[in-house]
């Protein structure tokens, strides 16, 4: 199956998913058609339970794929691994939708309050209703509250909801 | 000699990193490796499954076709500093769970983060 993604993507996926020890499991996977998890601890240095891990977090987003054998000797079950990169996409467009859930929500809360600060650096923004109850003192540091201007803010979100919905096609 | 189908995936991933600017099909065969036979048949294979768009074009007095990509690659690019996308209290966050996207610190420090980088580009410019 022919697929629009590039190897930089499925690093940076792999990344997500698991940092540095993950994207050695995937450029494995990728030489490889079928491989067992024991062969890529073999071949990553990598410990097997590790391996495992990882693989089962790549199996959760179908990005790898298992088929189970038995061991005729032992008659333990051997599972073979193989990576699914016509799955990335999709894996991609999910993450997508996610994220912009999530920006999407903080937006309208972004735009349907106020915010008061002290003026901090660590302390949180206090929104109007809160703020008021508390007398504009900063519960953390006593410091008097002034109103915090968000609309660079609510700006940068509406941008990236904007481009999210774009790349998403809605 | 590289399969028929390895080219047909090479190509079509040179030219989805092409965008909008394309690429001519004389030009793809040669970074290729392929012959023009071998590479016009599989761009108009590529044209056929609606993957490319094939465009005419008079390039130094030969005519030759600009190789367009119907679609753009697949990128995290736009979402991969969000901290969303690797948080482990994800389960948990939602308007009636224990965390919410509304009072998120790391959202905020990541929103912050982007607002600063923007007045800076503007600054800069």
């Amino acid at each position: 199956m022919l697929t629009l993604v590039d190897d930089e993507t499925l690093v940076k996926v792999a990344e997500v998913l698991g940092q540095e020890e993950a994207i050695q499991i995937i450029y494995t996977l990728k030489d490889a058609d079928e491989i067992t998890d024991d062969q890529i601890a073999n071949k990553t240095g990598i410990r097997l339970n590790s391996v495992r891990k990882i693989l089962y977090r790549l199996y959760d987003h179908s990005l790898v794929s298992l088929r189970r054998s038995r061991d005729q000797n032992t008659g333990w079950f051997i599972f073979h691994w193989k990576l699914q990169p016509d799955q990335l996409e999709g894996f991609i467009m999910n993450q997508k939708r996610y994220v912009l859930q999530k920006l999407d929500a903080r937006l309208s809360y972004e735009k349907n309050h106020d915010f008061y600060h002290c003026g901090t650096p660590g302390c949180k923004r206090i929104p109007f209703e809160d703020a008021m109850e508390l007398l504009f003192q900063c519960p953390t540091c006593d410091k008097p509250m002034m109103h915090s201007d968000n609309h660079k803010m609510v700006t940068i979100l509406s941008q990236k909801v904007d481009q999210l919905r774009k790349e998403l096609g809605e | 000699m590289p399969k028929r189908s390895d080219l047909e995936h090479k190509a079509l991933q040179f030219i989805a990193n092409t965008s909008d600017k394309g690429v001519l099909q004389s030009d793809l065969w040669r970074k290729l490796d392929a012959s023009s036979r071998e590479g016009s048949r599989i761009s108009i294979k590529l044209e056929n499954k609606g993957l490319i768009r094939r465009q005419r074009e008079l390039f130094e007095g030969r005519w030759t076709y600009r190789l367009f990509p119907k679609r753009k690659p697949a990128s995290i690019n736009s979402i991969i500093d969000c901290p969303c996308l690797t948080c482990s209290e994800s389960i948990r966050c939602g308007a009636y769970g224990a965390m919410s996207p509304n009072d998120c610190e790391r959202l905020t420090e990541w929103l912050i983060h982007l607002t600063r980088e923007e007045g800076e580009e503007q600054g800069d410019s």
